[in-house]
């Protein structure tokens, strides 16, 4: 018997997140542009930076684990500004 | 005690209920920034009130925090029926003037709550509200109603206005504010008539199973639209009666009869 | 200059706040814990198991009310390779009865069970309110917090920053000389819902008693580990990469931890085990090589924030470390406020408790084992070294005769590539650390 195989968003969805209308977390699309490198597309553990077909990067805040993950592995200045959501917002914990 | 907004400690619906998750529904939520909006435009003090046991204090001090002035709760536990919910809370708020309440609970919500207060308080009743114009002496009061029209309201007090969630966003509580409100004295008083248990279904709701006639149409898009498009629905089968209120809930029974919503 | 609203403010309701605020209030000064999520751990993920002993005297029988899910008395190591697995596996009937030693636990649970002390103390527990900023005054000493409430200044004699492991108060007051990436992992974790007596079953254990497993070799290219841990009618099991590495290679974290799931050692484990909660938080793994200074005028840093977590590579011990520093925090505080003297002198306390206790103690000692443990030696060729030197071992190749040890070790020493020199080296380095 194998464990049925189940989606990433199905994934996400086993942890509660009280979204903020604010994204706390910006990313800036033109500094991404020309980053080959792309750290945050492979460690992010959210899978929130998804890249797009043009070359282009897209970042949706919503899912955020709040981890801080994004921020330390990116090695360029200004691609990202990182901040907690206001205060009673963003992910809620159950059984971790 | 003028202006009034009825709050519910609840939890999410199919959790157990956690005092860490439990607290104020988006729709009493909007309840209470209306109230407090019209405490402000009518120069009033708001008062909060719940019906619960003592936990619900959390949401009470949130409500306080947010710049109520004044919080009642009445001794019950979780589990109240709503028609003894609303019996306790009238019987507190007798000179009310205006009552916001959320549309319904999140538990198990039937919205029975608020009408059953505008009964006891002889009061005009706009329930479900899903937009809300504060105008001094009246609010304005837009309601859904089936087949995607709207209902205008002019209310005038005494009134009750149940909202939806998300009509209007909470403000959020200053921090000097929300270091009082954890001092500040809640009213605890002992509910004046008995306060029974709550029955309700713990299944699904689910609609019994009813036969619809194929949609009729040249193109695709065509029945689409006789599918989805309000207005087609409704010329279908839309009635518009003028009865006194107790024969029109005997047709509206009929009629769920006919529609296969009912069985006997 | 304006007056303090209160004595102490405590920043963060983890392990380390809420016993900084358990001591100073119980010591009648007026406290107020901030806590950022909507109740104390909402934001908090670990891999499982508490340490709590710590706990003896701030709260007497803890274990009678705390909210734990097994005690834990079986601890494992493993060594995997693809299709090897090497377990060195202890258990203590001992440490299933008070005063036990180790116990899962949900932070949610937990974290919300120590601040309610906190504010059974007399503290002032504000969730939903989150620290955005430092007040100083024109000499730099830190006089209060920014909150992201209107109004939301708050002023105080003394500051404790206990906000875990990004502390942007840490590093907004310059207490970080440096951060490199290279000095944290990121955490992973699924929880997973099976029975108790499956549970019970498969890892051999009654009633409360649980498994603690920690696994190296599980990560592929990426330097890390892995964990396996019981909770009553839960599994956790996850992994911890080492960040620069996990960003420069092509497999994403929840496919390593899928591939943990996978190995013949673990699968019958976790079969069937439906997923409930997947989450995600860093650890910062350097230990001394990146801790701040402890106090500043007006400030202590404690917990993660310091960077206190014992990370002796995939051995994890952090809520102890954090709820010590914590407690030894609000003890310096009560000490300086009675002498009236929050400088730096004054709070000097504070990095002397840290010093003659094992919270420092432990970290000199085990300096060099997350280096070590993490190095591409330990991670990539030690693992198959030593799973194959047990294989051979243990296997029965009639009619040949058994070989001796040292010539296996010597062989297969070599087939791995590695130098004599390097292994006598890290042999040492391990045993200064662990022995
Ligand atoms: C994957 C993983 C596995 C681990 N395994 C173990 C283990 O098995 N055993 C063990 O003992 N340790 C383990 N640890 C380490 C342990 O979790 C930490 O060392 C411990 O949580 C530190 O406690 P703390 O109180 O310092 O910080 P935290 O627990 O991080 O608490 C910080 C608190 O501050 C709040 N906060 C942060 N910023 C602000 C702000 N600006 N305003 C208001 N509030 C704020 C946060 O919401 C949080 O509640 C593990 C860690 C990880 C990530
Ligand atoms: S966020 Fe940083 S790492 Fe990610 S694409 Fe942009 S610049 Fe590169
Ligand atoms: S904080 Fe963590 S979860 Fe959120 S975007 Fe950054 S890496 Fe992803």
């Amino acid at each position: 018997m194998t464990d049925r195989i189940i989606s990433f968003q199905e994934r996400m969805d086993t942890a509660e997140f009280r979204v903020h209308h604010q994204a706390h977390i910006v990313v800036d699309s033109r500094v991404c542009a020309d980053c080959s490198t792309r750290e945050c597309v492979i460690a992010c553990p959210a899978n929130l930076f998804i890249p797009t077909s043009d070359g282009g990067l897209v970042f949706n805040y919503e899912q955020c684990f709040e981890c801080g993950t994004c921020y330390i592995v990116c090695n360029r200045e200004g691609a990202i500004s990182w901040s907690y959501p206001e205060g009673g917002h963003g992910v809620v914990f159950r059984r971790t | 005690m003028s202006i009034v907004a009825c709050v519910k400690w609840v939890s999410h619906p199919g959790e157990p209920h956690d005092e860490r998750f439990a607290g104020m529904s988006m729709a009493d939520q909007s309840a209470l920034e209306f109230a407090l909006q019209q405490g402000e435009l009518l120069g009033q003090p708001v008062t909060v009130i719940t019906v619960g046991p003592a936990g619900a204090d959390k949401v009470l001090r949130d409500a306080l925090a947010c710049g109520a002035t004044r919080a009642i709760r009445i001794e019950a536990p979780t589990t109240a029926a709503g028609t003894d919910v609303a019996t306790a809370i009238a019987d507190h708020i007798a000179d009310a003037e205006w009552v916001w309440c959320g549309d319904y609970s999140l538990d198990r919500g039937a919205g029975s709550v608020p009408p059953f207060i505008a009964a006891h308080l002889g009061a005009e009743q706009a329930l479900g509200v899903i937009a809300v114009t504060l105008l001094g002496a009246t609010v304005h009061a837009t309601r859904r109603l089936d087949g995607g029209r709207r209902e205008l309201l002019e209310v005038t007090a005494p009134a009750v206005v149940s909202v939806e969630g998300a009509t209007a966003r909470l403000r959020r509580a200053g921090l000097q504010h929300l270091r009082s409100a954890a001092a500040a004295t809640i009213e605890v008083m002992p509910a004046t008539t008995p306060i029974h248990r709550a029955e309700f279904m713990v299944r699904p709701y689910r609609p019994r199973a009813r036969e619809l006639p194929a949609p009729t149409g040249e193109s695709p898009l065509d029945r689409l639209r006789v599918l989805t498009d309000a207005a087609a629905a409704s010329a279908a089968r839309g009635e518009t009666v003028h009865l006194a209120p107790a024969d029109a809930a005997a047709r509206i029974v009929h009629a769920l009869r006919d529609w296969g919503y009912r069985d006997s | 200059m304006s007056t303090p609203d209160v004595d102490v403010i405590v920043v963060g309701a983890g392990p380390a706040g809420s016993c900084a605020a358990i001591v100073a209030a119980r010591a009648g000064l007026d406290v107020v814990l901030l806590e950022r999520g909507p109740f104390p751990g909402s934001k908090n993920m670990y891999g499982g198991v508490v340490y709590p002993r710590i706990l003896d005297t701030l709260i007497p029988n803890w274990w009678e009310e705390a909210p734990i899910q097994r005690w834990v008395t079986r601890r494992s190591t493993m060594l995997l390779t693809d299709t090897q697995a090497l377990t060195i596996d202890f258990r203590s009937e001992a440490w299933g009865e008070p005063p036990y030693n180790g116990a899962t636990a949900f932070r949610p649970d937990w974290d919300h069970w120590l601040a309610g002390h906190a504010e059974a103390a007399g503290a002032q527990v504000l969730t939903d309110t989150t620290v955005v900023g430092l007040i100083r005054d024109p000499g730099g000493a830190v006089v209060g917090v920014r909150t992201d409430r209107p109004d939301g200044d708050l002023r105080a004699k003394v500051v404790i920053a206990c906000d875990g492991v990004n502390s942007f108060l840490a590093k907004e007051a310059g207490l970080y000389e440096h951060t490199d990436a290279k000095h944290y992992t990121l955490g992973v974790k699924e929880t997973l819902a099976l029975p108790k007596e499956v549970i019970d079953e498969r890892f051999a254990v009654r009633d409360r008693h649980g498994v603690d497993i920690e696994i190296l070799g599980c990560t592929g290219n990426v330097n890390g580990g892995g964990f396996l841990y019981t909770g009553l009618d839960t599994l956790a099991v996850g992994v911890v990469l080492k960040l620069p590495k996990l960003a420069a290679q092509k497999k994403r974290p929840e496919e390593i931890v899928a591939g943990l799931k996978q190995h013949p050692a673990i699968a019958p484990l976790v079969q069937g085990a439906e997923l409930k909660e997947y989450s995600a938080h860093l650890i910062p793994e350097a230990g001394l090589t990146m801790m701040p200074k402890m106090t500043m005028p007006g400030m202590l840093v404690a917990g993660d924030a310091a960077a206190l977590c014992l990370a002796a590579g995939i051995w994890l011990e952090g809520v102890n470390f954090a709820m010590a520093s914590g407690m030894y925090a609000g003890e310096a505080v009560v000490e300086a406020l009675q002498a009236n003297d929050t400088s730096a002198t004054g709070l000097a306390g504070y990095q002397r408790r840290l010093s003659d206790t094992f919270v420092l103690k432990d970290h000199r000692k085990l300096h060099r084992a997350p280096e070590l443990v993490l190095s591409d030696r330990v991670q990539h060729l030690y693992p198959g070294m030593v799973a194959n030197v047990a294989e051979r071992m243990f296997r029965v190749d009639n009619p040949h005769p058994k070989p001796g040890l040292r010539r296996i070790l010597n062989e297969e020493r070599k087939k791995a590539g590695v130098r004599r020199r390097d292994l006598l080296r890290d042999g040492w380095t391990g045993f200064r650390s662990f022995g």
